[in-house]
């Protein structure tokens, strides 16, 4: 008897309730509550709100480290847009971007998390230099050869954590994330050795000659690396949203035990998508050095990783969505070198505009999740 | 002097109404019954009461004072302690460990000392054994329950709140943990008993207060009741079951002989299981949860190779080998116990998760598309005739439905093609009457159909109101077997009792 019949402790006064109450409303009490429908509507609604504040944010940033305020208006959106040749600059950096945001987003949604993009881009970057080089292949079909080698240079690197994580439960976050710098230092070992520039002795690649690079479109100096992401969105929207594969890879990434018991392929789909997002990934490498650099350098691969992640993040694995994010990212991304050129900010400066943008989209997601409710306790 | 009082509690959750103007007294000293279908706001009222959700409208009285408890911490410091459905302890953490971690004030080592001889106290007071030194992961089911009544005996607790106490445990076990729920009563604490199990309620409250949406619509003396009256106030009309026996039970369709599973750490928890399940009969595994019943279920549903044995299918052979997706396209379907994690996913609307049954089939598109329209439509009419009850629309998230409508769309979904042979486990956990009911009917239904159908269940009314022939399964083997209609004591006593 003697443990539970002690009095109420002192620490908890007995207050009246309308006292307490009286007190709580100063601040006003609210709830935060899951919500369990949001409309389309308001999920557009409540980004573009995040946009907004992420660029409000980033406006004020600028500004403070010395860029005025219609300067800032002026290359965001007169100078970018306005210009052809800064829109094709856009543009062209939106291919490789959009190919790995595709990447990331398809490895995702099973629950892969592929942050190996930059060592697949590299492998993929070899292999389509490695036909390069050796002239493989006939010359009509050269790039078509070397998309291929790409595209299976970095679904074979894939293969690596793929496996270790199927036959022995290795985390991929680590294995892929790691298998980055093993791919790093083969770029150097061959660009410093037997793949060095033998014209200009500089550590990169030989240039491609004209049948290995992707052909310009014609309007100034956008290639078809652009159109080839565009078709690789697609099918990898057909893919994921529209065929049956697409439906495994929802249940697998909903409930995996589900899908077990339910006799769905599951080592089969997840594997599927890890080595798809590998040879998407090579791709990008290969889009890269055949669409713009026209050579393979060493650093041509610098950041698309996490970009990658970022764009399937905001867009939320969903390959049209990608392309927005895409064009987005790329237009931060020119508009950041002109910065840099033209305003002496410097490169972090725009590295934490471009973390402030996502922080605040990202954060856009709490209000679909949740409610704020103000609670009204009447009496 | 009340010991609590809860009056004209509302709450509402994104416009749905859990609780409208719900009141509740419970006394010192008196085992108090809260009664109600499932969604009826029992578990929303009791977690007002422990500070767990913030109540919309309405007072709480503790002790004769009006106090608001804006938190589990405040609830603690006004004596105020529950027991949740689903316990609320660190696996991994002893059993001392996990009482610390809820009540330990002051220095570690001094506060280690007082939570154990408080804990020492409390279990001799009132007959409770629990190791107090191995994890508690490792213990079982009531004994992890008694950890957490003692956690909230030694927090000081002097209004005990317990959510389904008796839900995962034995015969035998609810019987001793009600008897020490009435040794607290009497020792002047005040218990709120939540349950669905009216026998218990009839023999171990006081006083009953029955919930229907969201409102308290009765209390009275349980005594003064019979079953029927009760069952009438909680689902509005009297509805019993009644026993179905199998019409002609036909030949058998699956032969398991020695079949062995292991758990995840290598524990044989299945050992050597035999038996054989017959066309058009109900074959009921009676058992103390935790004897190899959820291996037996993963085995048969393919997710879980069999480490030993063999499993024959008629005119089939051998498929103890196969895995999942061979054992459907025989017709073997599964309504498993954790249907969050084997059957649902909640993330996903009711088409995906209905149409994830066919979709091999061709009945929902081929491999290039998916034919979304054909697989709501086809949803649409399987939620109609299962009676799956708050479905808004084809694409509402699965999760949004209650225990009970996410079990019947369970059961459409695996009915949705003729089955031979139906794996179920605990089929009616968590559910309330009316639904339990329309589970049960389904079973008899697959079974007159000419199914065969193993139920699996730690509740042995359901397995006697139900079963054809008996099983009883421990440690990991059918030590006896029974065919209806059997003694309750004779089951019983098989299920404990064991060389």
């Amino acid at each position: 008897m003697t443990d539970i019949d002690h009095n109420i402790p002192a620490a908890l006064p007995a207050v009246n309730n309308s006292e307490l109450r009286a007190k709580r409303q100063g601040f006003g009490r609210f709830n935060l509550e899951v919500r369990q429908h949001a409309s389309a509507w308001y999920q557009v609604v409540a980004l573009a709100g995040g946009v907004g504040a992420g660029l409000f944010i980033a406006a004020l940033i600028l500004v403070a480290s010395g860029v005025g305020f219609s300067d800032l208006a002026n290359e965001f959106i007169f100078s970018i847009f306005s210009t052809p040749r800064s829109l094709s600059d856009v543009l062209t950096q939106a291919a490789p971007l959009l190919i790995v945001g595709l990447a990331a987003a398809v490895a995702f949604r099973v629950r892969f998390w592929n942050i190996g993009i930059e060592g697949q881009m590299i492998l993929g970057s070899i292999a389509a230099t490695g036909v390069a080089i050796g002239n493989i292949g006939p010359a009509p079909l050269r790039v078509a050869t070397m998309f291929i080698a790409a595209a299976l240079g970095g679904m074979l690197w894939m293969l690596i954590p793929a496996l270790l994580r199927i036959r022995h439960g290795v985390n991929e976050i680590i294995s892929t994330l790691l298998l980055n710098y093993v791919a790093f230092n083969l770029l150097l070992h061959l660009l410093y050795g037997s793949w060095k520039d033998p014209k200009s002795g500089f550590p990169n690649s030989e240039q491609y000659e004209a049948v290995e690079r992707l052909a310009t479109v014609g309007w100034e100096s956008l290639t078809y690396a652009l159109p080839l992401a565009l078709i690789l969105t697609a099918v990898i929207w057909w893919l994921l949203n529209v065929s049956r594969y697409g439906y495994f890879t929802r249940v697998v990434q909903a409930n995996p035990r589900m899908a077990a018991a339910m006799g769905l392929p599951v080592i089969a789909v997840t594997m599927g998508a890890a080595l798809l997002s590998g040879a998407l990934a090579g791709v990008a490498g290969f889009a890269i050095s055949a669409g713009v650099e026209y050579r393979m350098t060493q650093g041509f691969f610098v950041g698309y990783g996490f970009s990658g992640i970022l764009i399937a993040f905001l867009a939320r694995n969903n390959p049209l969505g990608a392309v927005l994010v895409a064009l987005c990212v790329a237009t931060l991304f020119i508009a950041s070198q002109s910065l840099q050129v033209f305003y002496q900010i410097p490169g972090s400066v725009v590295q934490l505009v471009q973390a402030v943008v996502v922080i605040c989209v990202a954060a856009s997601e709490f209000f679909i999740r949740y409610r704020i409710r103000r609670i009204h306790r009447g009496s | 002097m009340m010991a609590m009082e809860l009056s004209g509690v509302s709450k509402s959750f994104d416009g749905f109404h859990a609780l409208s103007a719900a009141s509740l007294t419970v006394a010192a000293g008196e085992v108090h019954a809260l009664l109600g279908e499932n969604g009826a706001g029992k578990s929303s009222l009791m977690n007002v009461a422990a500070g767990l959700y913030q109540p919309d409208e309405g007072r709480i009285c503790i002790e004769g004072r009006d106090v608001l408890i804006d938190g589990p911490i405040a609830a603690k410091r006004l004596g105020i302690g529950m027991v949740h459905q689903h316990y609320k302890l660190v696996k991994a953490f002893s059993a001392l460990e996990n009482v610390l971690l809820a009540c330990g004030k002051g220095r570690y080592g001094k506060s280690i000392a007082d939570v154990e001889a408080s804990i020492r106290r409390q279990s001799a007071a009132i007959g409770f054994e629990v190791d107090l030194k191995r994890p508690v992961g490792a213990l079982s089911v009531a004994e992890q329950q008694r950890v957490e009544i003692l956690k909230v005996l030694v927090e000081g607790a002097r209004i005990l709140i317990l959510d389904e106490p008796s839900a995962v445990l034995t015969d035998k076990e609810a019987e001793a943990l009600l008897g020490v729920i009435r040794q607290l009563a009497a020792r002047g604490a005040a218990v709120v008993l939540v349950t669905h199990k009216l026998a218990e309620v009839q023999r171990f409250a006081d006083r009953v207060t029955v919930m229907r949406g969201g409102r308290t619509v009765a209390s009275v003396d349980p005594k003064s009741r019979s079953i029927a009256d009760l069952t009438a106030l909680i689902v509005g009309e009297v509805q019993t079951e009644v026993r179905k026996p199998a019409a002609a039970p036909g030949a058998p369709i699956l032969k398991l002989t020695g079949v062995a599973g292991l758990r995840a750490d290598g524990h044989r928890a299945l050992a050597d299981a035999s038996f054989e399940l017959r066309r058009g009969e109900i074959y009921g595994i009676a058992g103390v949860g935790g004897n190899g019943q959820s291996e037996l279920a993963e085995i048969l549903m393919g997710v879980l190779r069999p480490a030993a044995g063999s499993i024959e299918f008629d005119g089939v052979g051998e498929i103890g080998g196969d895995g999942a997706r061979r054992r459907r396209e025989l017709g073997v379907v599964s309504i498993p116990a954790d249907r969050q994690a084997y059957a649902l996913a909640g993330d996903l609307s009711v088409t995906d998760n209905y149409a994830v049954h066919g979709i091999r089939s061709h009945r929902f598109g081929g491999w290039a598309r998916v034919d979304g329209r054909t697989a709501q439509a086809a949803t649409a009419a399987a939620v109609a005739a299962f009676e799956v009850n708050g479905v808004q629309g084809p694409r509402q998230k699965t999760a949004l439905l209650s225990g009970g409508n996410a079990q019947k769309l369970v059961i459409a979904r695996e009915f949705a093609t003729q089955p031979q042979v139906v794996v179920v486990h605990s089929p009616s956990r968590g559910l309330d009457v009316r639904a339990t009911a329309a589970v049960h009917r389904r079973l008899c239904d697959a079974r007159d159909n000419g199914a065969a159908v193993l139920l699996i269940s730690e509740d042995l009314d359901e397995i006697l109101l139900l079963a054809d022939r008996i099983g009883v399964m421990s440690r990991g083997r059918i030590v006896r077997e029974f065919a209806a209609p059997v003694d309750r004591q004779a089951v019983g006593m098989a299920m404990v009792h064991h060389d």
